[in-house]
């Protein structure tokens, strides 16, 4: 493996990695997106169809039926497969997901983007939270292994990891909004601030986004404690840690070395939880009445919104398509050895 | 081989090792990986130490900084480096400033005691950093004068990362950072393990020329009687965590006075000639659990073993620059017939 320059790639070979990504990701998200018209459109019964013949039956002639039919799901429900397809996947391309049943006459995508602003930075701030927690606490979990608190921190990450979500959900919510009640019990504000930029509306948001974003932090800190302490525990094992303070190293410098070295796994299930995160929680967004994408997509299921459940799906799928293509990048910026695409 | 080491004799410090030995912490007990080793590392010359496997030369070496890994630790003994005083009262920062700067380490398996996120110059800046180089322009002048003089370009090895470097390389780089602060006492645990011959020779040699021209005192490790004979000065033999046989490399394999140095000797194959004349010794290396308590530690695969072997343990004892620790030895050197030893 010879380079012109070592360790820096030109900045063509970038492009080409990107565009290679952008691609692959492209053809991801279509096949999803043909995969979910195909289900809505032979799900028993066929809601599409019956949605057209309910129209007509009452009262509506066969043109206008066919169109608010078509304006409903974004494709025509008569013709054959291969023209609705065609025009599924072109009002796609306007990022035209249909419009919702059980919400009648809006746009998918607006109830989608309403939801997100729930969904969004709640799990995120959660995620983020239980990663800085538990990979901290992992590194003091194995630094401490053979010691009490190395024993009770790994403990803490076994028990939570065990823990559902939905029960560490019921407990904040028993203990801090009924027994003691100093947080609110659901819903993600207070009715009676005027939303915007005002104090009063942002703490409220805040109040009501505490026990949501702990409630997801703990239930996501067992799995990250746990696999950071056993990423270090390997680590320290490296020759290379030993050689450093052999060669008497700082402290500070070798334990940037070890911890390094042990995130670097991390990184790419972070960056596919971020991914995730689109999906929403459905079990904490169900617990907090949260309205966001997890709510929002137990709702079109259970009343049959065909249209919102496709493109529920769809932005879960783009989430971590485009998730996957940044935890590559991401690792290829990291690491080294896979920046130079050979082997260690 | 004679190397002309007086003009060095001054600037390079003496090592003495006295006493040494080192416990393991095992579900039977602590047992000593290293016992009572005394051993002087004369200024300015290279000591070879070999032994087999889980003869205690590595936890040796590494007593020489102090940094014996738990589950081990030393139970008694010194380290007295000429300049540092004894290595095994430092602590804290004293010891880290100690390692690197005065004693360099390479690594067993060198070629992994790199940190593979970053490039040899950044650890080479985080060297210096750590030990206070002002001169980091000047550090890593040296580190490729150092890189050039093994054959290497420095500017390309300082830009890379490990993966990008051979095996033999990343040996070099290890020999580097363990040099470029000047320390005057090198260790060297198992520095050509691994290498194919071509590249073990060319280590040898470097770690031969470096050592004259900065006139360092240098202990090197290995299971490899050949490399030893080609580098060290003096030999040292271990079996069982004991120096067996001390002394000038050329006497000891020339006329080596211990049984096993004898049947290590005798196991190494030649090139030339008939394969079958090297023969194995019979028998396996004792682990920590397998060591006899009392008596000499290498009975039980030894030919010339005496009755006194089971119960007392033989003493080094020093005769015209050699030491043996061996019953038979002491008690027939004389009877020895030369052409057994040739």
């Amino acid at each position: 493996m010879t380079h012109a320059v070592p360790g820096r790639p030109r900045l063509g070979a970038i492009a080409r990695k990107i565009g290679g990504h952008l691609v692959r990701g492209l053809a991801m998200i279509w096949v999803v997106a043909t995969i979910s018209f195909v289900i809505i459109r032979e799900i028993p019964g066929n809601p599409v169809l019956g949605q057209y013949e309910s129209l007509i039956q009452k009262g509506m002639s066969p043109e206008q039926a066919e169109r608010a039919t078509a304006v409903l799901y974004g494709f025509l429900p008569t013709g054959n497969l291969w023209q609705q397809y065609v025009g599924y996947m072109g009002s796609l391309l306007h990022l035209d997901l249909g419009r919702s049943l059980s919400t009648p006459g809006v746009e998918v995508t607006t109830l989608i983007g309403h939801a997100a602003r729930w969904t969004v930075l709640p799990v995120l701030a959660g995620t983020l939270l239980s990663f800085l927690l538990g990979v901290t606490m992992g590194v003091y979990a194995a630094i401490k292994r053979s010691g009490k608190l190395g024993d009770a921190l790994a403990l803490s990450g076994s028990l939570l990891h065990g823990v559902p979500v939905y029960v560490i959900g019921l407990l904040l919510t028993a203990i801090f909004a009924t027994l003691w009640p100093i947080m609110p019990s659901g819903g993600p504000v207070d009715v009676e601030f005027v939303p915007g930029f005002n104090a009063g509306y942002i703490g409220s948001l805040v109040h009501h986004a505490v026990l949501p974003v702990v409630t997801y932090t703990l239930a996501s800190y067992g799995g990250w404690i746990l696999a950071m302490k056993s990423n270090v525990v390997a680590v320290l094992g490296d020759d290379f840690i030993l050689a450093a303070e052999l060669r008497g190293l700082r402290r500070g410098f070798v334990f940037r070395y070890l911890a390094r070295n042990a995130i670097l796994p991390l990184f790419t299930i972070l960056a596919l939880s971020i991914g995730m995160l689109f999906g929403g929680s459905i079990f904490i967004e169900e617990i907090f009445n949260y309205p966001g994408l997890g709510l929002l997509l137990v709702n079109s299921i259970s009343s049959r919104d065909y249209a919102l459940m496709g493109g529920t799906f769809l932005v879960i799928t783009v989430g971590i398509v485009v998730a996957n293509i940044a935890a590559d990048l991401l690792y290829t910026a990291i690491d080294p050895r896979v920046r130079s695409g050979g082997a260690a | 081989m004679t190397a002309d080491t007086t003009a060095h004799d001054i600037e390079a410090p003496g090592v003495r090792i006295r006493d040494l030995t080192v416990v393991y912490k095992t579900p039977a007990g602590e047992l000593p990986a290293v016992r009572g080793v005394d051993l002087a590392l004369a200024p300015g010359t290279i000591t070879g130490v070999v032994g087999e496997s889980g003869s205690g030369k590595s936890t040796l070496a590494l007593s020489l900084l102090n940094a014996v890994q738990p589950p081990g630790r030393i139970a008694a003994g010194s380290v007295e480096i000429d300049g540092l005083g004894d290595v095994l009262t430092l602590r804290g920062e004293d010891l880290r400033r100690a390692r690197g700067r005065q004693v360099g380490y390479v690594f067993q398996a060198a070629q992994n005691s790199l940190n593979p996120l970053k490039t040899i110059g950044k650890q080479l800046l985080d060297l210096g950093r750590s030990h206070d180089v002002e001169d980091l322009r000047g550090l890593v002048r040296d580190a490729k004068d150092l890189l050039a003089r093994m054959g290497m370009d420095g500017a390309r090895v300082l830009d890379s990362y490990q993966h990008e470097l051979s095996g033999g390389m990343r040996q070099r780089v290890g020999i580097m950072l363990a040099l470029v602060l000047n320390a005057k006492v090198v260790v060297l645990d198992e520095p050509t393990t691994a290498l194919d011959m071509i590249t073990q020779a060319t280590i040898l040699r470097i770690i031969r020329e470096v050592h004259e021209e900065r006139a360092l005192t240098t202990l090197v490790i290995t299971h490899d009687v050949g490399a030893v004979a080609e580098v060290a000065d003096s030999l040292a033999v271990m079996y069982g965590g004991r120096v067996v046989e001390h002394g000038p490399v050329t006497e000891v394999l020339g006329d080596a006075r211990h049984p096993y140095t004898q049947g290590l000797i005798r196991a190494i194959p030649r090139l030339s000639g008939d394969l079958s004349l090297a023969r194995a010794l019979p028998g396996r290396p004792p682990t920590l659990g397998t060591l006899p308590t009392q008596g000499c530690v290498f009975r039980e695969r030894c030919e010339r073993r005496m009755d006194v072997c089971e119960t007392d343990e033989p003493m080094s004892v020093n005769r015209d620059g050699r030491t043996v620790a061996c019953h038979a030895a002491d008690r027939h050197l004389t009877l020895v017939k030369r052409k057994e030893l040739v």
